[in-house]
């Protein structure tokens, strides 16, 4: 076990120094002026020349790359070029935003996805079956962005029931915000028992929890019913039933736990999935998280961000990774780790 | 055998939770009736708090929280200027030296008094690393008679007045502020302002929100019916505004799809606030390479751009056919500039005189990404050069690639560059007219590489006559722009209007200027009722 994470922990790491690198490589060979993104569009040759060389750009790329590195190694991931503000810091002040975002929706999709795929390989061929069937369809099939359009139309504008956009409604935020302590405003709210903040977070919530966890609740559906009735119809379930376990039982501790490996694995990748798509998500409900610094980022070629984006994001996928592969041999006992 | 099927606890607990959070919502609504708040939805980021390297977007809060000495007016009004921080202003006949007379008994965010020094601290640090420096290029010194006067010494005769109300690069700022920033280039950008205007920033949360708190001191005094906070939401997407205020989560929107502004304009519970704005969007014509340095062929596919739908598809409507690169309204402007208009037949003919009957080449057409507009009409130029036998292959880069390619090498460059250009203060000669065809050794903006020595002897001559002959100069930029036209080293697509959306409860006579074309001034906004 020690053997194999030593492996694994190295063999991320020379991941992660490969992805810094080409990462680099590749920012820096898009033409693309960085001084111009540091001052400005409208800025006259005299101040782009003024600021490429106080932040040094005029040195070699070798040079840039070296300082960048020893930089990253002592916990400074650079300033970026659009908000000046460390980039470290930029990450930090929204990764509680996507976190809160993509763990409820990670919840609500298993606490969606096993019950209904196990309830549909139940009643196989019937019309719960069916439901699940097409609900699992439309909930992979619709683009996340639609889908959180149409009920920002429905709930917000109709019906006028939940807010279409943000974290807080604007009034919280500036006449009555809520205490930070872990950035988490459901947590927060309640650890201060501020329960009017903790309705107005809850509210905020629900429309884009839902549409980013449409996939993968359907893909854990689908993905459940078949590991399900695979399990199903193996003999020892039919010995099980045969000597009188009761179906809830038999269900539940005997036939989903031996189709959960496959069910952790979707979960798992659906985790991956959900941190790229709340980008979707956080554009659609101005949600302030990673994603919308992300695309900042992006549009405005600010590659010490986009370089501290990729950094994080190659991390989260190593972790999950290994966490899954963990978690795989604990509930499997035909899983070793080599 | 088989046992009655029970839901599973979780979702109960899912759909409970669910009705919990929509009552919730229902009482957070209720909540939503705060009369000194504004809520504003913007596309403005903040890419610095410093209001002297400050040459960009956040030029919306910069306009709020800090102040020129003076204030250009819109087209229209009696005077060109009204008083800012300064009431009083005057030059000598050769334009060479201009006096300011402060305002009194104005004081900074930080209760700092505003002298004459202050304003010299910061139009020196304005100068010398300010974003937008050059505007001060004319500057040799300031000097400073009394408390109360400020005297700006010119190397040329300079239009000073129109300079100092500049959008970028004239905020008057504290001397404590002045100071830190001098010791710790980055002390602005945690987020701290201080300025003289009618906002004080009170808290900012990168790429998020920006709070602002009435000055209470400020020199213009309140009335009950103005804003005493003020929250802009930055929302990048424009749809994503409208959404916000539709379902009244804001007051006003910056920007909603310019397809859906004469909707929401029809709907009893907005505004929709109106005025032109200094934004012109035009293209270039690469003149270093055949076929196109041929000016036949350039005023063929000049009068080949469907205009009309360009203003209709691009703008939705909301913005007028430009003559040239000067948006009207803008010093020298001139209806009697000549314009392209459509005429396909015209445009054969020209390709047929220019030995290119038919058409048979093909032009790349490169257009800024992440400017919606831009991507709306690139594809009617592309059809309506198909009609005369030209084939076009548009690329789509973000502005910043789209811009150093261009400046590469003209010879390997694009063959049309579309662009959406303003002028940093409100002379479009010294600046539009300038900047976009008078030659360079190296390419900067002028991305036709046009290189007349009729025009830049016509451009250069009338910038030096704007401050001591107004008239003169109008007249020679009016040749130039003739010169320009003949030329066709570029294509006028259309002057588009600064538009916004608001609640029926805001009043917004005053939030618009053209010759702020990025700025909504929440001062003069009211509360209704």
């Amino acid at each position: 076990m020690l053997h194999f994470l030593r492996r694994r922990l190295l063999a991320s790491l020379l991941t992660l120094f490969g992805i810094t690198t080409i990462t680099f490589a590749l920012a820096r060979v898009v033409p693309s002026d960085p001084a111009v993104v540091y001052i400005g569009p409208l800025a006259r040759p005299a101040e782009i020349a003024r600021v490429t060389k106080e932040l040094g750009l005029d040195r070699p790329l070798y040079e840039q790359y070296v300082s960048y590195l020893g930089n990253l190694f002592q916990g400074d991931w650079g300033t970026s070029l659009a908000t000046k503000q460390p980039v470290l810091g930029g990450i930090a002040a929204r990764l509680p935003a996507t976190l809160e975002l993509i763990l409820l929706a990670m919840t609500l999709a298993v606490a969606v996805g096993i019950p209904l795929g196990v309830f549909a390989a139940y009643r196989k061929g019937h019309l719960p079956d069916a439901g699940a069937r097409v609900g699992s369809v439309v909930g992979i099939s619709m683009p996340v962005f639609w889908l959180g359009l149409l009920l920002q139309v429905l709930f917000a504008e109709w019906l006028q029931l939940l807010p279409a956009i943000g974290r807080l409604s604007l009034e919280t935020e500036v006449l009555d915000p809520i205490t930070k302590i872990t950035g988490f405003y459901l947590i927060d709210s309640l650890v201060t028992g501020d329960w009017a903040g903790f309705r107005d977070a809850a509210s905020h919530l629900v429309l884009p929890t839902i549409t980013l966890a449409a996939y993968p609740a359907a893909l854990i559906t689908r993905m459940t019913r078949a590991a399900m009735l695979d399990v199903l119809g193996q003999d020892y379930v039919r010995t099980a039933r045969t000597f009188g376990l009761s179906e809830r039982l038999v269900l539940w501790r005997l036939a989903l736990r031996n189709a959960m490996p496959t069910t952790l694995t979707v979960s798992g990748l659906s985790l991956a999935y959900l941190v790229t798509g709340s980008f979707f998500v956080e554009i659609v409900f101005n949600w302030p998280g990673i994603g919308q610094y992300s695309t900042s980022a992006l549009l405005n070629l600010d590659y010490p961000a986009i370089m501290g984006i990729t950094l994080l994001g190659a991390t989260v996928f190593l972790v999950i990774n290994l966490a899954v592969d963990l978690l795989q041999a604990k509930l499997d006992p035909r899983v070793r780790l080599q | 055998m088989r046992s009655r099927w029970k839901l599973s606890t979780p979702l109960v607990a899912i759909a409970v939770a669910l009705v919990i959070v929509t009552v919730g919502s229902a009482s957070t609504a209720r909540h939503n009736s705060s009369t000194a708040l504004l809520r504003v939805a913007t596309t403005a980021g903040v890419t610095t708090w410093d209001p002297i390297k400050s040459f960009s977007t956040e030029v919306l809060y910069m306009a709020n929280i800090y102040e020129p000495l003076v204030y250009a007016n819109p087209p229209g009004s009696s005077k060109p200027f009204r008083a800012g921080l300064a009431t009083n202003w005057g030059r000598s006949k050769d334009g060479k030296t201009w006096t300011f007379t402060l305002r009194q008994g104005v004081k900074f965010h930080n209760g700092e008094r505003l002298t004459a020094q202050a304003v010299k601290d910061s139009i020196d640090t304005a100068a010398k690393r300010g974003g937008a420096s050059f505007i001060w290029s004319p500057l040799a010194s300031v000097t400073t008679p009394n408390d109360y006067t400020v005297v700006f010494n010119l190397s040329y005769a300079a239009p000073m007045t129109l300079i100092a109300a500049s959008e970028n690069g004239a905020w008057i700022v504290c001397p404590e502020a002045l100071k830190a920033a001098a010791a710790d280039p980055a002390y602005f950008e945690s987020g701290k302002a201080c300025g003289t205007g009618p906002y004080k920033l009170k808290s900012y949360s990168s790429g998020k929100q920006v709070v602002l708190e009435q000055n209470k001191d400020y020199w213009g005094g309140w009335t009950d019916k103005q804003f005493s906070n003020v929250v802009f939401q930055i929302t990048p997407e424009a749809i994503v505004q409208q959404q916000a205020l539709q379902s009244g989560q804001v007051d006003i929107a910056g920007t909603v799809p310019v397809e859906n502004i004469a909707k929401l304009g029809k709907d009893s519970r907005f505004r929709v606030t109106r005025d032109a704005s200094s934004l012109n969007y035009l293209g270039f014509f690469n003149t270093t390479r055949p076929p196109l340095d041929n000016v036949l062929v350039r005023r063929a596919l000049a009068y080949a751009i469907p205009y009309k739908d360009i203003v209709t598809v691009g703008a939705g409507g909301y913005g007028t056919q430009s003559r040239s690169a000067v948006p009207k309204g803008v010093f020298p402007y001139s209806d009697s500039t000549p314009q392209f208009t459509q005429n396909l037949t015209k445009a054969k003919a020209l390709l047929a005189q220019a030995g290119h009957k038919g058409g048979g080449f093909s032009l790349d057409l490169t257009y800024a990404a992440e400017n919606s507009a831009e991507g709306r009409f690139a594809p009617l130029i592309k059809d309506a050069f198909k009609k005369i036998g030209v084939t076009v292959n548009i690329k789509s880069l973000l502005f910043n690639q789209q811009w150093t390619l261009a400046k590469a090498d003209p010879k390997a460059a694009q063959d049309i560059f579309l662009l959406l250009y303003w002028p940093t203060y409100s002379d479009a000669g010294s600046d539009n007219l300038w900047s976009l065809f008078h030659s360079s050794k190296k390419p900067f903006f002028n991305l036709s590489y046009m290189k007349s020595p009729l025009y830049d002897k016509l451009v250069d001559g009338a910038g030096e006559l704007t401050a001591t002959d107004k008239k003169g100069a109008q007249a020679t930029y009016e040749k130039a722009m003739v010169s320009l036209h003949g030329a066709a080293a570029g294509f006028y697509l259309y002057d588009a209007d600064a538009v916004f959306v608001s609640s029926r409860s805001v009043k917004t006579d005053g939030a618009l200027n053209i010759n702020y074309p990025f700025v909504q001034f929440i001062y003069p906004m009211q509360q209704v009722g």
